[in-house]
């Protein structure tokens, strides 16, 4: 009798455990298209002299233009100026062919380039300073 | 949460109770005559863990749901092994199921408000000295390593808590991603190995050593010092084998278990019995024989799985725990704040290798090492820390949420 039981029941509880992975596997699916789709914070950001803070993304376009990630309304800043991309795990600076030229550490820019922590970005006239984001908040938070 | 990822986690705690339900029936007519004892155990361990759930849910604001109901669930097989091999030592491990539940929460609510105070990494390296330096001291032998503390009935093993304060210990000194001073550092994580290495517990060095190194690569990219790292796993484990008699056994019991059956093989090869006794679908709950296994309760609980649950039920339970770590790795990837990432990719990393290293051991796939079974394993120190840690995991996770909403 009891083997009877258990011999049956045995299926019962494969099925039972692999529709609790099942369940799981459709909260994994839903949680990597949630995360696709917003816009992916890099950690990084860049510090205006002023002490105005902008923090990158995969993507994103500085200039004066409205439809810009970054605007900077500076007159010798271009509408679309300079554009840094996610390669790797590293962030690249390009120039839009800008009237006044972007340089990095005094260096125009000329083709893509790799950027590090704590570089200089100079666009236009506006000076711009390559941060972790982390060791921006620590100086202001302490805990952190 | 959404309402209908909230939906699906219900569903699986509710699969939980149900399989603990059906099987409490079916080992409550175990053995020929009915005995009460699995079908009270499952109801009182349902009744926890429904207000467990409850409870975190609605106190726990930004919790994790997903590491509580894949814990209850491993605790749920556990106890079903144990009920069938052992039913006074079930009975045990619920209390120590329902104290775990209590600490789960209490940690995460204190690491939710206290984990963002920095004590400097030299406090978290003393303090985790003194826990491996205190079984030297006040100990006893068991199992071959002198790493436990006794009083009376109740024993406890200081390196599990020792596991989280290293932890902290890496992440703090990994802060922003860099090593300070790196000579300093690695002295510090050569002392604690080697106090492990005194106490005999080679399991735990090993534990030990491969969080430290996946951690420091996690936090500095770097692959010269992970492939240092990796030849001096060999370089030491080459000194064990030399050093140590019973690493010179396990060796040779995992290289040919056939050569010494009945003495020196004979955990490895009854393990390895029971797995091809079980097949796909298993023999069955309560149709196996797992008394032949030694140390069955503890380090081979999961080859009295595979054997009643067979194949299919033992893969499962190791994606199970897969889902686990995938969660802490998430958790981890999801904060910017070095310290509470490395922090939690460190206490995952501890869970992740020790579930390889006793899977593997007992599936000879590696030499055997004593470590316990997260979750799984009858012990009161082992399921006590897992959840303590699980929950610091946990308020980590509450901490960066709350953190991202106010700013």
């Amino acid at each position: 009798m009891f083997e009877l039981l258990a011999r049956s029941a045995k299926y019962i509880f494969i099925c039972l455990i692999y529709y609790f992975l099942l369940n799981f596997l459709k909260i994994m699916v839903a949680d990597l298209r949630k995360d696709k789709d917003k816009p992916q914070d890099t950690g990084f950001c860049l510090l205006e002299d002023n002490g105005q803070k902008y923090p990158l993304f995969n993507i994103n376009t500085i200039g004066r233009a409205e439809d810009s990630d970054i605007i900077i309304n500076d007159p010798f800043i271009s509408s679309k100026h300079a554009l840094i991309t996610k390669k790797g795990s590293s962030l690249v600076i390009q120039d839009l062919h800008s009237t006044n030229g972007s340089f990095l550490n005094g260096k125009k820019i000329k083709r893509p380039m790799k950027l590090k922590e704590d570089d200089e970005i100079l666009l236009g006239t506006k000076k711009l300073t390559f941060l972790r984001s982390e060791t921006f908040g620590a100086k202001d938070r302490g805990y952190l | 949460m959404e309402p209908r990822t909230e939906a699906i986690y219900n569903k699986n705690i509710a699969l939980t109770a149900l399989i603990g339900i059906l099987a409490s029936l079916l080992l409550s007519i175990h053995g020929g005559s009915f005995s009460p004892l699995p079908i009270y155990g499952g109801i009182i361990f349902m009744v926890i863990m429904f207000i467990g759930y409850f409870l975190t849910n609605h106190f726990l604001a930004e919790q994790d749901p997903a590491l509580f109901i894949l814990a209850c669930f491993i605790v749920q097989l556990g106890l079903i092994m144990l009920y069938r091999i052992k039913p006074e030592s079930a009975v045990k491990q619920i209390t120590w199921f329902g104290i775990g539940l209590i600490l789960f929460f209490a940690s995460s609510l204190i690491s939710r408000y206290w984990i963002g105070i920095q004590i400097g990494s030299f406090y978290y390296f003393i303090i985790t000295v003194l826990l491996l330096i205190s079984p030297l001291i006040f100990g006893v032998e068991r199992w071959g390593s002198k790493s436990w503390i006794a009083f009376q009935s109740f024993s406890f093993q200081p390196s599990e808590l020792a596991k989280i304060t290293f932890s902290f210990f890496l992440a703090e000194s990994l802060r922003h991603w860099k090593i300070k001073d790196p000579l300093y550092f690695f002295g510090q994580i050569l002392v604690v190995l080697g106090l492990l290495a005194v106490a005999r517990d080679l399991g735990g060095a090993m534990l030990f050593y491969f969080t430290a190194l996946i951690i420091i690569f996690a936090a500095t990219s770097r692959w010269d010092l992970g492939l240092i790292g990796i030849a001096g796993a060999a370089i030491s484990g080459f000194i064990g084998y030399q050093l140590f008699g019973h690493v010179r056994v396990r060796v040779k019991a995992w290289l040919n278990p056939w050569e010494d059956v009945p003495g020196k093989g004979y955990q490895i090869v009854q393990s390895l019995f029971a797995m091809a006794e079980g097949g796909f679908f298993g023999t069955g709950l309560g149709l196996g024989r797992p008394d032949y296994i030694p140390a069955v309760t503890t380090d081979f609980i999961f080859s009295a799985f595979f054997e009643e649950f067979g194949f299919l039920g033992a893969s499962a339970l190791i994606v199970v725990y897969f889902l686990l770590v995938y969660r802490g790795i998430k958790i981890s990837l999801s904060i910017k704040n070095s310290f509470l990432s490395l922090a939690a990719l460190s206490i995952t990393t501890f869970f992740g290798i020790q579930i390889f290293i006793i899977i593997g051991g007992v599936t000879k796939l590696i030499p055997m090492t004593g470590v316990t079974l997260p979750f799984m394993s009858y012990g009161g120190s082992s399921m006590v820390m897992s959840f303590i840690s699980l929950g610091i995991l946990n308020g980590i996770k509450m901490k960066a949420a709350g953190d991202e909403i106010h700013g």
